[in-house]
């Protein structure tokens, strides 16, 4: 089959390899029909994340058809349309039965690493880098799933494709920023980042009783999809400060619960150190030099911002170790920091059901459908956000 | 150890992933951890790990110089822990069955019963080597604990004990594996190394972990046959190393 493959920093890939197989009982083979871009390939891609290997296969939010199931699935059938959660779940420790899912015990078949540089090691995810089990990704053909009942859910038949496939990803992610948050009708939720997850976050925020949400980005068409299409206000961050911002629209208090839906390579953007941007010189000298594995711009601005007692709810992805951490700041304001990857099996039944009564639509994502031939292509124009491009699907 | 068993190669010269991505890590936390302490030597050794790794140089030969004649002075005693979400009732009916044990050490070959009480166990060392050993259970308790010596003549003498015993709030069945080795310098400790490498406590850790697994979920998860752009390429380097040596 072809599948695009990692093979060194910025360097991807379209290549012919092998079909996969079963290779567990409960392993299903799915026929990929859509497969996502998500911003967290970005870090994988850039070399931020030091388990990748030559050779990998990424991309992990897809839907598609079984083809193939291990004896031990079933659940599933052959010919089910389906879309797959990217972060896998065995279904049966006790963190997946406490619907922690990305907290698994026993999914990630390479536990060395973040046992290592964690102290545990959390759940696989597909085409996440060897830290993060060092499966096959989705940008391809076929992909084999693990523990396929736990996984994968059959799409309802109201709900398109263009609908399902962010629900691998963007959608429970976001979901669970604004689930985290634990927002309580009247409150003011600001979300850092209008990328499909920040989108699908201010959505849910709405969904769980916000009265006002706050879209946060630089770029124009983001920053319009967050007004037009999840009816956030939205600031600009390289053109306002965004403390002197969030608190004059919230009567000097702040909000009251605060979503980091950009991570590790944050941009800490216009002057938001009063005069210079310091900050950003700073984090990206030492990423550079790898004495500092992420940027924590987004996390410092919000625990600046976010009202005393307020809450962190940070969904966008963090490697490894950040420098000058505000704590102080923090522990005096009383915040709570909730946090983690995404635990989508809890929420897939409810967010179909969301989409089905047409209260969210994550379908305006896809702002690209791009043959997989072309995905590295793909790849370079959503990184460099070319063309208004908020998500690229590959169509294998 | 895991992070190569797919196949890869790395590149020559470098330091492996798992070894980047510890010391880069790992390299700080040990820093800092040094630092707590008030052990200079450990926060410097800290730092310097993390520089190691922030460079991607090879770390692990000079690092087994300084670090394992230390290690290979101290009688081998090793432990590790886990929960499993099963009833100690049935873990240890599992690991009564001596059989299963193969199954948790991928060096074990056979594992024979004797008698009740006694069995004779074939492992493989690297390259091969045959490592074979006598066991004998000494203490019982039903559904709480086992305990083995090895019989005189062991490639690989050692004592073991498991411990079952229930884990608060409903979380299952805490476990612990302890493996004594006879002090290194003699047989048993050259069996040690022969067998496990430098790393007994990994090795230990691991047959929980698969045991954790295979009573959890009833297999072990893997990646091992899966696709990827490295069999072809490594196909093709191959190719044409034939033409061009
Ligand atoms: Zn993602
Ligand atoms: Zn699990």
């Amino acid at each position: 089959m072809r599948a695009l493959c990692w093979n060194g920093v910025n360097d991807l890939r379209v290549e012919r390899v092998p079909d996969p197989t079963i290779l567990a009982p409960q392993d299903a083979i799915i026929k990929v029909s859509l497969s996502s871009v998500c911003g967290s390939d970005l870090h994988l891609i850039g070399g931020y994340v030091p388990t990748m290997r030559a050779g990998d296969i990424i991309g992990h939010e897809f839907l598609g058809e079984v083809v193939e199931k291990g004896p031990e699935v079933t659940r599933l059938n052959r010919g089910d349309r389906v879309i797959t959660v990217s972060i896998i779940g065995c279904g049966k420790c006790w963190h997946c039965e406490h619907e922690e899912f990305s907290l698994c015990d026993n999914s990630n078949p390479q536990p060395a690493f973040e046992e290592m540089a964690y102290g545990h090691c959390t759940a696989g995810i597909f085409g996440y880098s060897h830290a993060f089990g060092g499966y096959a990704g989705s940008h391809a053909e076929y992909i084999r799933v693990p523990f396929a009942d736990t996984n994968c859910f059959r799409v309802p038949e109201g709900v398109t494709d263009e609908q399902a496939v962010f629900v691998s990803d963007a959608v429970p992610t976001g979901y669970m920023a604004a689930d985290m948050g634990a927002i309580k009708p009247g409150d003011v939720v600001a979300v850092w980042g209008c990328g499909g997850v920040g989108q699908m976050a201010m959505k849910s925020a709405f969904l769980m009783g916000a009265e006002r949400v706050i879209g946060i980005d630089r770029f124009p068409d983001r920053l319009r999809a967050a007004q037009m299409k999840a009816g956030a206000e939205t600031l600009d961050y390289s053109r306002v400060d965004i403390y002197d911002a969030l608190l004059a629209m919230t009567g000097g208090r702040g909000p009251d619960v605060c979503i980091d839906a950009v991570g590790m390579e944050a941009d800490s953007g216009a002057p938001s150190i009063k005069g210079l941007a310091i900050e950003d010189l700073y984090d990206r000298g030492k990423q550079a030099l790898r004495l500092e594995s992420d940027r924590p711009a987004v996390l410092r601005q919000m625990i600046q911002c976010c009202r005393k007692g307020g809450t962190l709810s940070i969904v966008g992805v963090y490697g490894g170790l950040i420098d000058k951490f505000p704590m102080g700041a923090a522990m005096n304001k009383a915040l709570t920091f909730r946090m983690g990857q995404q635990h989508g099996q809890r929420y897939v039944k409810r967010l179909f059901e969301h989409i089905e009564k047409g209260e969210l639509d994550p379908a305006y994502l896809l702002t690209h459908k791009w043959a997989l031939d072309d995905a590295p292509q793909g790849y370079r124009m959503f990184k460099e956000k070319a063309d208004d491009c908020m998500r690229v699907v590959f169509a294998p | 150890m895991t992070g190569d068993r797919d196949g890869g190669r790395r590149p020559e010269g470098s330091a492996g992933t798992l070894e980047r991505w510890a010391a880069i890590l790992g390299g700080t936390a040990l820093g800092f951890a040094g630092a707590r302490r008030g052990s200079w030597a450990l926060a410097a050794l800290g730092g310097g790990l993390f520089l190691a790794g922030a460079a991607g140089v090879p770390l692990s030969s000079p690092l087994r110089q300084v670090a394992l004649p230390a290690v290979r002075r101290e009688p081998t005693t090793t432990q590790a822990n886990v929960t499993i979400a099963v009833p100690a009732e049935k873990l240890f009916r599992h690991w009564r069955n001596v059989r299963h044990l193969a199954a948790l050490f991928p060096h074990l070959d056979a594992v024979e019963i004797l008698s009740d009480t006694e069995s004779r166990w074939k492992a493989h060392g690297p390259g091969g080597v045959p490592v074979v050993w006598n066991s004998r259970l000494d203490k019982v308790r039903e559904n709480e604990l086992i305990t083995w010596h090895t019989l005189e003549g062991a490639d690989l003498p050692h004592r073991g004990t498991v411990l079952f015993r229930p884990a608060p709030g409903g979380r299952g069945t805490e476990v612990s594996l302890t493996l004594a080795y006879h002090p290194p310098g003699g047989a048993g400790g050259n069996a040690v190394s022969r067998l496990f490498g430098a790393a007994p406590e990994q090795q230990a850790r691991e047959a929980l972990r698969r045991l954790k697994r295979i009573m959890e979920v009833g297999e072990l998860p893997t990646i091992e046959g899966q696709p990827s752009g490295r069999a072809e390429r490594g196909r093709v380097t191959a190719k044409l190393r034939e033409v061009t040596g």
